[in-house]
Order: structure tokens, then C-alpha cells, then sequence
């Protein structure tokens, strides 16, 4: 067991458009740096050992999980978390069309699965149910069997095409 | 108990009104916003600056006497504030909580204290600045065990001379006893045909993705402890939880938080709660104990039901029912919280669907070294649904008959029926919902589909079919009808709603006890409210009442909430609307009983000209005393303490249990899946499933809890199992081998609702949220055997994972082909 | 589950990082690649690494470029970014099969080639694609850089061949000509396989020219199944029974003399049996798709 004493780095990172420096120990891992340090507590802790996804953020827009990554690993990087959906009082397509289909109950897997879905409709704008469903393997639910997962994320994908053909 | 005294004991029979404006409507539910922008305030997001954090070191042995713990150097460690040891925690705490049999002698601690009894049991706890520091301190701890032999199979703890889990009860049957209802005798002296089996049903769990936490505070000022956890229950029963910290019950205040999930594993789990108030105590200061995955899944007290069955049914050749004997041995580890009341669940609904007239029910109650079982979704019934369509399988393949006609040769066609055990089912149409689960599975499609795969591809497609029961609403009866002296024949189960009408007319609901566990009381509540004000149900304010200066409740579990919280809102309504009738006919200087409710206020009867809405009534009562006689207080506010409607005791002889579970829905599930018979690997082609529940208040809410049920059965089926070695070590734990189904593991479901309302509650409701879980494991080794039957294979264990599968395949001998 | 402290650092250049490792050798060191199989490891505190060296800003780790025909990649080459890659498609598509079938994207956005083959796990898919592809694995150390053969990489569960001072820096993939298949069984989609197959085929003409086949979850490491491929060499794969037959006869001659570990989850027989169903699948789909490359 090591005894040298804990240090500390220094990071810089923005979250959901927000600079951050912060020092931190090299083991803390980003999760709990989000929910404590910076009180973002959207991001839910499952497993900490990476196979439930509740604790998926995006890195420069790649989904990660964040109980098995270090805070230290996030240096330099864009961090988006749920709680940069919504903009202005508005929610994000993806975040009213799961209350819409009722894609949630209890709640606690679904910020970590609409991160996930922001980034499978930014590879893919127009997927089918069985595209969806596989694309969403990564991440567990426990209350909702993914039945009205899948058909949120496709009603939001069809809003958010439509959106992008009217401003576009 | 005779036919009169029976009818005398129900509750009045009830119309409910066809006009309905919410009720029935699969409206956006309530809760969602603060669960979608990220702002739950689950119970690891309350915790603020300065709270402490607790942090559980756990026994590697199965079982072992703790001969010595150092603490020091770990009490030494950095930011480390206590350290407490299990016999600590013994001068410091009473024994937990337990609806056991016999508390004193197989005693449940928080922590361990002379003994460890299973993999994963707590033995000290650390207190320090941050969960990070506490686990470093933990691994400072020296613990000394003496390893003593572990006893693992149930069967086994059950034989003489094995290792006993409590000295003190010598023995590790904790409770056994044979019930005899109807004559069983005759029925089996008159059968043609005996079906006889042994069937195993493993282990598996809730394992919501949040597990149970607890923040207590201790304030030595008042002598209280303050404690928000995502586990709230049973409000009348914390006098226990008091009890086990010393302190007086009214010095106890218990809130609660949305929990991420439960499926029953949050029920009363007060374990948490208990240590962090400990420790909060022993600090002086605010602490935090939040489970990791490893605590919940080794230590969560909430596995399910472990059992082995031994079944005989008594038919006549031409597929009668006549009687059935169970012999049930269940597993339930190193404790037993709650008693035997899983097969008090078995019981209530113990014939399934079926006109079966008598039933011999024997029961062993094993403790393992494992940890013990609380809730999972069915508490019990599930496994009990799945046995008896295994056996009314089997009886349908060596008669020769149909399975689908077998079942409908023995329904249940008169209602109400009273069950052999004493339960009733109130209302039901089992063939309305097998003729639409047929349509929707298109069955006979499928069947000409099977046969073609098999014939022309080789492969093996099977189709489940089953018929099964969900009760919902349990009395609290079913806790001690297994004695025929209980100490505690206790008989409250009530749940309670306080309704607010605030000046504007504004209207806050109260709730106590009834969690958030995903299970959506606030829609439910809201969705009753506005049906009873008119108002809309986006405009009810929700609130969550602690425990200390609440009402009695009781919370989720046995798919109650909906029904009770129907009953205690309708009866909460009612007096605010007593009252406001009062007022509005004072206001309208009319009599009382020339006004009527329409539309959102008092009318003189006929005349909507001549009218006073909530919000008029209201304002009138808060601010304007003088406009009212001195015997009407102002405010506008009741609550409704809503007991179980519908429980009658059982007989001295217990030949009768009374009524316990009256509120009866059912279902029918066709899984058709095809078995990779070189691997083991089970995948669903379809998946249909018609499900009663009487009148539905949320549609799609219902249909969501269908789906998410029936993942959890895909998981009980297929894929999880709280796997202990023959040593006592548990292999599963941890997600990497606890596997729970992803979206590609769980198929799209054909949903189709049938609507047989309850003739005793508030619009006929009955509860649902538990149903798919009790469907679906019956339903999937249906399928399976159906896939397999051409290869003599019937599987009659769960999980049926690909290694047993292939071991079947193995042992069928070459004829079955097998991998390799 | 937190992990336990750790010094860290994280270097710009290769001798910085392979510096650190032999200053501080007494700590434990070790590298930080993507994490996914580190991290995991150290929340359990079965790791307990006292210094992490973190590769993440140290130039010239990741890429992918071609070398005649030999691809080269960078070790620190996330997974997402090979499975995206137009070129590892061409070039090595049993890579690109094989990586797909590595957990889910979110662990492939943050983990490596180069972690995954330094970390070693028996069951784990990259091994056993290096072995088929007979992969150089290219070292730096205090001593300058070396090139160590797959066949001598792996040496036991979460072992190889690399010193503690050293680092892997690039992979070097030989460029097959042919089909190729990467297939697995795992219980739950995309979880650890329990057993997997690396198959490459070559033809001359139908006939069989050269085989190359790994398996992994059978043994302490991923394995090569020499004697299998031999059985193959010849097979005409124009005719469907003699396919099928030389397919299960490589089949058991792969599993010949493997006494696998059992857990949970497979006995050591059905280990060996799905080894034999997944080997018959991966030489079927790999002659197939060799076939419809001519």
C-alpha cells in the first residue's frame, strides 16, 4: 500500500459551456467531481464499475462513464452533463419527448441515458427502433424495460430533423 | 367462516361512474421535470458541506466467530472520526427491526458482533470526511476470524448435524408448518392422474441502479434523530427503529426521498439508516451512509425468493383440477426479517386461476449463510405463479391435452371466489384476457411458424403460454396467520392523504409514507385529485410528510399504492367537500342539501347561475370567519387515514385465513422465444402480454411497469442469479456477474389492456405495479420447455442460463445434438 | 468503491513517461491508457498502483497510418476511433469486427488498443486478434525500443511479455488478404465474452491456402490454434459438406488438451463446447466472406 501523501492537480475544463480550474487528487474520479465539487448532482452513481452507465457524461462529445474515469483524465476537455440540456426554460426535445412517451420512471438512469442519446442522434439523426435499442445496450435501466426509451428517442430524433430543416 | 358471513364481511358493492376526465388517461405523469433536468434530490444529492461520510467494512467469510479487531491505526487514519465495531454497535443499538419468528434467538444486528453468518456482513464501521478516506481506513482495520464450517444448501441446514446459522435456535429451521384447506384427502383419493415435480427457483434481486442510503443527524439538544433515506416505510412500525437506537419513538422523525428505484428492496430497509444515525450519534456530527453496489448487492437484506419445491396435483384425465400439495422448502439465509409472509402471498393466490378445491401447504423456512431475503416485486407469488404453470404444463403434456384448453377447462368463472385458503379473488374475466393475449401473440400463427422452423430449418422455437394472478393490496393479517398464538395479530395496513385548499383554491396533497420509488404516486394522487376537483392535475402540489408528526402509512408494496391512495384521497375529498358544501349553501343562504358539486364548485341544484367555486369557498373560509356559524372553523383542510377495506381474520383452526388479498388482477403472457440449442442462448421472437388490472388510472404508466416487470422476468429467467459457492462465497457480486438485461436482452412487447374493475374500491381500481415480474418467469420456461420438448427436455430451475441448459442438452444424450 | 491515492503525472514525451516509470519503480507504477480496465480494477482496490503515468498527453502515441502492408497504430488509438477508421476497415477488418465487439461505445470512446493488449485479460477479443494477425507489439524502454511477436507477448492472465520500465507504443498489424471473422459468445450483448474466435482464411483458388486462429476465454491467454489450422490448409472451400467438416475437425483439434477454468458463468466442458461452436461459426463466415472477396 502506498503511503506517499495525496496531491493534488490542477484542471481546467469547461462543463456545460462553464470554465472551471479546480484542484484536485489525481484519484478523484469524475463523477464525484461533478456532483461535489461542482454540486452538478444530475449525474447518478450506479456500479462505480463501469457497466450500468448511469454516470455517462459526454468528452468533446463522446460518451464516457465517469465512475471509472479520473477527473485528472478531463483536463482540457468539454464536459456536457444533463444539466446543459435545457436551455433558456426549455427542455431539450430529447428530455420532453421521454415525459412525453413516459420514458422514465424512478428517473435515476436517465441523465446518463440522455447523454447517451444526444450522442446517438449526433452520429445518426434518423435511426431505426432496432439501431436505437442496440445503441442504447450500453446503458441499464432497471424500471422502464426500454420499450418507451426507444420510442422517445425516436420521436425526438423526428423533432429534431424537423427542427433542423426548418432553421436550416 | 359460512357463504353468509361472508358476504356480510365484504365491503359494499360499488358503482362506479362511466364519465371519467382523468382517471383513465395516460397523461404526462407529474414527476418527470425534476428526474429530466437532472434536480431528483435523491438521497446522495442532499448531502451538504460538512456531513461526514460511513463507509462499511464487510466479512470475506461465510461464516466465522470474530475473535478480535484492532481499530486504532485505522481511527488514526486521516479525516477518520469514529470507528465502530459490531459489539460497539451492541452497547450502542438494540437488535434490528424483525418480523421473524423468533427475534430473540436468531437476532439481527446491525453490525455484527460475535459472528459472522454470510459473505458481505458488516463487522465495523468507519466515519470519516469523505467516503474516499473512510474506505482507505478500512483497510486498516485487523480483523481475527475463526473460520467455522459454512452450510449452504437449504436441504442441507435442514438435515441433523448440520452447521447452525443461530446456536441459539438449534436448529436452522426457522419456522416449518403444513396447512390443509379443502379435503385434500378426497380430492387426491378420487384423482385419475397424480403430476408430480420438483422444481428450483433461485435467488435474484431488486438491484434498483440506486441503492438504500440514510443521513441522520443526532441532536443532543432535543435527544432526536432527524434521518432522510431513500427507504420509508411502515410509519407506524418505527417505533422498532426507535427502539433499536434507544431512543423514545417520538424522538425518531424519518423523511423521505425519491428513491432510484426499489421493486421492494427499499421496504423497510432501515439498516442504513440505523448506522448512520449511530455513528451520527457517536460523532456529534451529520452523517451519510450511502451502500456501493458490492454493500447492496452482498448485504442489502432484500434477496428474493430461494426455493425447492415438491408439488403433486391431483387431475382427472379429462384435465379437472382437483387438489394440489406443495412442499416448499425456502432458503432464507442468515436471517428472516419478515417472516414467512412470501408464502403468505403464495397463498392468496396459491390455486392461480383455477377451480382447484383443495391445497396442502408445507412450508420450511432454511437459514443458510447466506444474506438474507426481504422484497423483490411479487414478494413470493411470482415463484408460486411459476410453479403451478410448470405443473399445469406437465399435467396438459402426459394427459395429452391442450395447454390452452386445459386452462380453460379449470377458470374461475364466478365472482367473487373464494380460494381454498380463505382469500378471494373480487372480480376477474380470465377468458376475456386469454382470448386477447391468443389475438395479439397471434398464437396460431406462431404454432404453424414453430412447426415449419422445426421441420424445414431445424430449429427449435418454443411458445409460452400462461394464465396467472396478481394480487394487490395486502392486510397485514398475512403477517401472523402462521401462528395460532401470535404475539402481535396485528391488523393495520393504512395509508393517508392530507388534502390542503390553500386561499387561492389551491390544492396540496399530503403524502406519508407513500415514497416515490418510480411507481408514480404523485401522478396517481394528482390524477385523483383532479378527478375529484375538476382542476387540472398539473396543478396539485405534492408533498412528502416525515414520519414523527405524520399520519399512520404504510408505503408501495404489494401493489397497494394505487388502490390505497385512491381510497384516502376519495376519503379526504369527501369531507373537504362536506365542509365546503356546508359553506357554499352558508354563502348561497340555501340549505346544504340543495346544493350539488358541478364543475369545480357548489351549484344550487339546477342553477349554475347560482354558484360558488373551491376557490370562492375558500377564500371565504381562510379570511372571512364571521361570514360562517361559530361551529365552522376556518381553513379548508382533511385528511383521510384510509385502512385496508377489505380483510376478515382467519379461523382459530387456520383451515381459513380470511381474506387478505382481495383485489385480484391476472394476466396472460406468450413469450415466443428460440433456444440455441450448441449454446444455451435463449432470444424472444415475440412477446405479447394482456394484463388485468381493473380500471386502469394511468393507461400507459401501467403499461410501463408491464414492460419493466417483465425485464426483471427476463432477468429471473434467464440471467440473474445471487450465485453462492458450495463454500459460502458469493461469485456474483458485483454487475460484472450479477447480470442484468440490457435493451438487447428484453424484446418490444405487444401490450393489450382488459379492464374488469374492482366492485369494492374507488373507481374499481386494483393494483398492477408488480405484475410483469409475476408473469414473465412462468411464461419463459414455458417457452423454453415448448422449444425443447421434441428433445425430451423439460428445464425445471431458474435461472435457466446456458450452462444448465446445455447440461440438459448433455445429458439428453446425442439424440439432442448439443454443442460441439 | 473509491480507488486508493496515487501519485500521478502525465507527460508530454515518451522518454518523460518511460523516465518516470523506472524513477519510480518502487511505487508500483503503473501506465494510464483509457482507464476502462485500470480504473475498474483500482474502485475495487484490486490495483493498487502507487504512481499512474498517464499517456494521454505524451505526442506521437495515436494514429493509424499504412506501411506497405503492414498497419501501424499507435497504442494510444482510442477504440472508437479504429472502429470509425476507413482504413482499419480495409486493412484489417478483423480489428474493426473484433473492436465492435469490445463492451460498448462509451468504453470504446475512452479505451485503447494498447490498454486493452497491455492489460492481458484471458477473455478479452484484442489478444486473440493480435495472435491470428501474428501482430508485432513494439516496446519502449530505457534501453531504446523493441519489437516483441504476439506469440511471445502474452504470457498468463493479465501478464505479458513487457518489463515494468517499459511501454508499449505501437501495434503492427500484417495486412490480410482474405476473409476474416470475429465472433463471440457472451451472455448479456456485449459483455464479456466467455468464449471468442478470431478466424482469418485465405484462398487459392477455392482451395484453402493459409488459416489463422485464436480463441480466447480457454485458456490463461488468448491461443493460437495451430493444430486446427493445419487441418484447414487444403480444405476446398467450394464444397459445403467437406467445409463443414474440416471446420469440426479443426474444431476439436483446437480444443484438444485445453483444460479451461470454469466460473459461474461456463463449466470448463461448455467452455470447451462453445469453443468448438464458435470456431466451426467463425471458419464458416471467415471462408464465406473469403469467397466473396475474389
Amino acid at each position: 500500500m502506498s503511503t506517499l501523501a495525496p496531491t493534488t492537480c490542477t484542471i481546467s475544463l469547461t462543463v456545460n459551456g462553464r470554465p472551471h480550474v479546480a484542484e484536485v487528487e489525481p484519484r478523484r474520479l469524475l463523477v464525484d467531481f461533478l456532483r461535489e465539487d461542482l454540486g452538478l448532482t444530475g449525474t447518478h452513481i450506479g456500479c462505480e464499475h463501469g457497466v450500468c452507465g448511469t454516470c455517462t457524461v459526454l468528452l468533446n462529445g463522446a460518451s464516457i462513464r465517469s465512475c471509472v474515469t479520473f477527473a485528472v483524465q478531463a483536463d482540457g476537455a468539454e464536459i456536457s452533463t444533463v444539466e446543459g440540456l435545457a436551455r433558456g426554460g426549455e427542455m431539450h426535445p430529447l428530455q420532453d419527448e421521454f415525459s412525453e412517451k413516459q420514458g422514465l420512471q424512478c428517473g435515476y438512469c436517465t441523465p446518463g441515458m440522455l447523454m447517451r442519446a444526444c450522442e446517438i442522434l449526433a452520429e445518426n439523426p434518423d435511426p431505426t427502433p432496432a439501431q436505437v435499442r442496440s445503441a442504447i445496450a450500453s446503458n441499464l435501466c432497471r424500471c422502464t424495460g426500454y420499450q418507451f426509451i426507444t420510442e422517445a428517442v425516436i420521436g425526438a430524433a423526428a423533432r429534431m430533423r424537423a427542427t433542423k430543416e426548418v432553421t436550416s | 367462516m359460512t357463504t353468509v358471513d361472508r358476504a356480510a364481511a365484504a365491503p359494499p358493492v360499488r358503482d362506479h361512474s362511466a364519465k371519467r376526465r382523468w382517471v383513465g388517461q395516460s397523461i404526462r405523469r407529474v414527476e418527470d421535470p425534476k428526474f429530466l433536468l437532472g434536480r431528483g434530490g435523491y438521497i446522495a444529492d442532499r448531502i451538504t458541506p460538512g456531513t461526514l461520510q460511513a463507509a462499511v467494512l464487510r466479512s470475506p467469510h461465510p461464516h466465522a466467530r470474530i475473535l478480535r479487531i484492532e481499530t486504532a491505526q485505522a481511527l488514526a487514519a486521516p479525516g477518520v472520526h469514529a470507528v465502530i465495531t459490531g459489539a460497539d454497535a451492541a452497547k450502542l443499538c438494540n437488535p434490528m427491526p424483525d418480523f421473524g419468528p423468533d427475534p430473540a434467538r436468531h437476532t439481527w444486528r446491525c453490525l455484527a458482533a460475535d459472528k459472522v453468518r454470510y459473505v458481505g456482513e458488516g463487522v465495523a464501521v468507519v466515519v470519516a470526511d469523505s467516503r474516499y478516506l473512510a474506505e482507505d481506513a478500512l483497510e486498516l482495520i485487523e480483523v481475527e476470524y475463526e473460520p467455522l464450517p459454512a452450510v449452504v444448501d437449504p436441504e442441507r441446514a435442514l438435515a441433523d448435524g448440520a452447521p447452525l446459522v443461530h446456536e441459539a435456535l438449534e436448529s436452522n429451521c426457522a419456522y416449518e408448518r403444513t396447512f390443509d384447506f379443502g379435503d385434500v384427502e378426497r380430492d387426491f383419493a378420487e384423482a385419475e392422474v397424480i403430476v408430480r415435480d420438483r422444481l428450483r427457483w433461485h435467488r435474484s434481486g431488486g438491484q434498483p441502479l440506486e441503492t438504500v442510503g440514510a443521513i441522520a443527524e443526532y441532536d443532543p439538544g432535543t435527544g432526536s434523530f432527524t434521518i432522510d433515506t431513500n427507504t420509508l416505510s411502515f410509519t407506524s412500525y418505527l417505533f422498532m427503529a426507535a427502539n433499536t437506537l434507544k431512543v423514545p419513538a417520538n424522538k425518531l422523525d424519518i423523511r423521505p426521498v425519491p428513491a432510484g428505484g426499489s421493486f421492494g428492496s427499499k421496504l423497510f430497509a432501515n439498516k442504513p439508516a440505523v448506522i448512520a444515525a449511530m455513528c451520527s450519534r457517536a460523532t456529534g456530527r451529520k452523517v451519510a451512509y450511502l451502500e456501493d453496489r458490492v454493500d447492496n448487492i452482498s448485504n442489502c437484506d432484500h434477496h428474493g425468493s430461494d426455493r425447492i419445491y415438491n408439488v403433486e396435483l391431483a387431475m382427472m384425465r379429462d384435465g379437472t383440477m382437483r387438489g394440489i400439495k406443495i412442499d416448499v422448502v425456502d432458503d432464507y439465509g442468515a436471517y428472516i426479517q419478515f417472516g414467512v409472509g412470501h408464502h403468505g402471498n403464495a397463498l392468496a393466490q396459491v390455486v392461480g386461476p383455477y377451480m382447484i378445491g383443495s391445497v396442502r401447504y408445507q412450508v420450511r423456512a432454511a437459514l443458510t449463510n447466506k444474506n438474507q431475503q426481504g422484497a423483490y416485486r411479487g414478494f413470493g407469488s411470482e415463484v408460486n405463479n411459476w410453479m403451478l404453470e410448470q405443473m399445469v404444463d406437465k399435467a396438459a403434456r402426459e394427459l395429452g391435452l391442450d395447454p390452452v384448453a386445459i386452462r380453460r377447462k379449470n377458470f374461475i368463472r364466478e365472482f367473487p371466489h373464494f380460494i381454498p385458503t380463505g382469500n378471494v379473488y373480487d372480480s376477474g374475466d380470465y377468458d376475456r384476457v386469454l382470448d386477447k393475449a391468443l389475438e395479439l401473440a397471434d398464437y396460431s400463427g406462431w404454432r404453424a411458424e414453430q412447426k415449419r422452423l422445426r421441420e424445414e430449418e431445424g430449429r427449435y422455437i418454443g411458445i409460452g403460454l400462461i394464465s396467472a394472478q396478481e394480487r394487490s393490496v395486502f392486510s397485514a393479517t398475512e403477517f401472523w396467520f402462521w401462528f395460532d398464538e401470535p404475539g402481535a395479530p396485528v391488523t393495520s395496513t393504512p395509508e393517508s392523504v392530507s388534502l390542503k385548499v390553500d386561499a387561492t383554491g389551491g390544492i396540496t396533497a399530503i403524502l406519508y409514507s407513500c415514497a416515490f420509488w418510480g411507481n408514480s404516486p404523485e401522478t396517481m394522487v394528482a390524477q385523483f385529485v383532479a378527478e375529484e376537483f375538476d382542476c387540472s392535475p398539473y396543478d396539485v402540489s405534492i408533498v412528502y410528510h416525515g414520519s414523527r408528526d405524520g399520519l399512520p402509512a404504510t408505503g408501495p408494496g404489494g401493489s397497494r399504492t394505487t388502490v390505497m391512495l385512491a381510497g384516502a384521497v376519495e376519503g379526504a375529498a369527501g369531507k373537504i367537500k362536506e365542509k365546503a358544501r356546508r359553506a357554499a349553501a352558508h354563502l348561497l343562504e340555501i340549505d346544504p342539501d340543495d346544493v350539488e358539486w358541478s364543475d369545480g364548485g357548489f351549484q344550487v341544484k339546477g342553477d349554475p347561475e347560482r354558484k360558488k367555486s373551491l376557490a370562492e369557498i375558500a377564500i371565504a373560509l381562510h379570511l372571512f370567519k364571521h361570514s360562517f356559524p361559530a361551529d365552522m372553523e376556518s381553513g379548508l383542510d382533511e385528511s383521510k387515514v384510509f385502512d385496508h377495506p377489505y380483510t376478515t381474520m382467519p379461523s382459530a383452526d387456520r383451515k381459513d385465513l380470511g381474506v387478505f388479498y382481495p383485489f385480484m388482477g391476472h394476466a396472460c403472457h406468450v413469450p415466443v422465444v428460440e433456444v440455441d440449442i450448441e449454446t444455451g442462448a435463449v432470444t424472444f421472437l415475440h412477446y405479447a402480454a394482456v394484463h388485468d388490472c381493473g380500471t386502469l388510472v394511468n393507461p400507459r404508466s401501467l403499461a410501463g411497469h408491464i414492460v419493466g416487470g417483465t425485464a426483471q422476468g427476463i432477468g429471473t429467467a434467464l440471467y440473474e442469479e445471487f450465485v453462492y459457492d458450495d463454500d459460502g462465497q458469493l461469485l456474483s457480486s458485483s454487475f460484472l456477474d450479477y447480470l442484468i438485461p440490457s435493451a438487447m436482452e428484453v424484446p418490444e412487447l405487444t401490450i393489450g389492456h382488459v379492464e374488469t374493475p374492482s366492485p369494492y374500491t374507488p373507481h374499481g381500481v386494483k393494483g398492477g405495479g408488480e405484475g410483469g415480474r409475476m408473469m414473465a418467469p412462468a411464461a419463459i420456461n414455458a417457452a423454453v420447455n415448448d422449444a425443447l420438448f421434441p428433445l425430451g427436455i423439460r428445464l425445471t430451475e431458474l435461472p435457466m442460463t446456458p450452462e444448465r441448459i446445455l447440461s440438459a442438452l448433455r445429458a439428453a444424450g446425442p439424440a439432442a445434438g448439443g454443442a460441439g | 468503491m473509491k480507488p486508493p491515492p496515487f501519485s500521478y503525472a502525465a507527460p508530454t514525451t515518451l522518454a518523460e513517461a518511460v523516465g518516470l516509470l523506472t524513477e519510480h519503480a518502487e511505487a508500483e507504477p503503473r501506465v494510464l491508457a483509457g482507464g476502462q480496465s485500470l480504473i475498474p480494477l483500482m474502485n475495487f482496490r484490486l490495483a493498487k498502483p502507487g504512481y499512474l503515468i498517464d499517456l494521454r498527453n505524451v505526442a506521437g502515441l495515436s494514429g493509424i497510418r499504412r506501411e506497405g502492408d503492414i498497419l501501424v497504430i499507435g497504442a494510444m488509438t482510442r477504440l472508437s476511433e479504429l472502429e470509425r477508421s476507413p482504413e482499419v476497415a480495409v486493412a484489417a477488418p478483423l480489428l474493426a469486427e473484433a473492436v465492435g465487439l469490445v463492451a460498448h461505445t462509451p468504453v470504446r470512446n475512452s479505451g485503447t488498443i494498447g490498454g486493452s493488449l497491455a492489460h492481458a485479460d484471458p477473455a478479452a477479443e484484442l489478444p486473440a486478434v493480435a495472435l491470428a494477425s501474428d501482430a508485432d507489439l513494439v516496446a519502449a524502454g530505457p534501453a531504446g525500443t523493441r519489437r516483441i511477436g504476439a506469440a511471445e507477448f502474452f504470457t498468463g492472465p493479465f501478464s505479458t511479455a513487457l518489463a515494468p520500465d517499459e511501454i508499449l507504443t505501437e501495434i503492427r498489424l500484417p495486412v490480410w488478404s482474405g476473409g476474416h471473422a470475429f465472433v463471440e459468445f457472451s451472455r448479456i450483448h456485449a459483455n464479456f465474452a466467455v468464449v471468442g474466435v478470431a478466424a482469418l482464411i485465405d484462398l487459392d483458388g477455392d482451395r484453402i491456402r493459409r488459416a489463422a486462429l485464436a480463441l480466447t476465454g480457454v485458456a490463461p491467454t488468448a491461443i493460437r490454434a495451430t493444430a486446427a489450422e493445419a487441418v484447414l490448409v487444403g480444405a476446398d472451400a467450394a464444397d459445403p459438406a467437406g467445409i463443414k467438416a474440416a471446420a469440426a475437425e479443426a474444431a476439436g483439434a483446437a480444443v484438444e488438451g485445453l483444460t479451461p477454468a470454469g466460473d459461474l458463468h461456463a463449466s470448463p466442458r461448455t467452455r470447451l463446447g462453445l469453443a468448438r461452436t464458435y470456431l466451426r461459426r467463425g471458419i464458416d463466415l471467415a471462408t464465406s466472406r473469403a469467397r466473396n472477396e475474389r
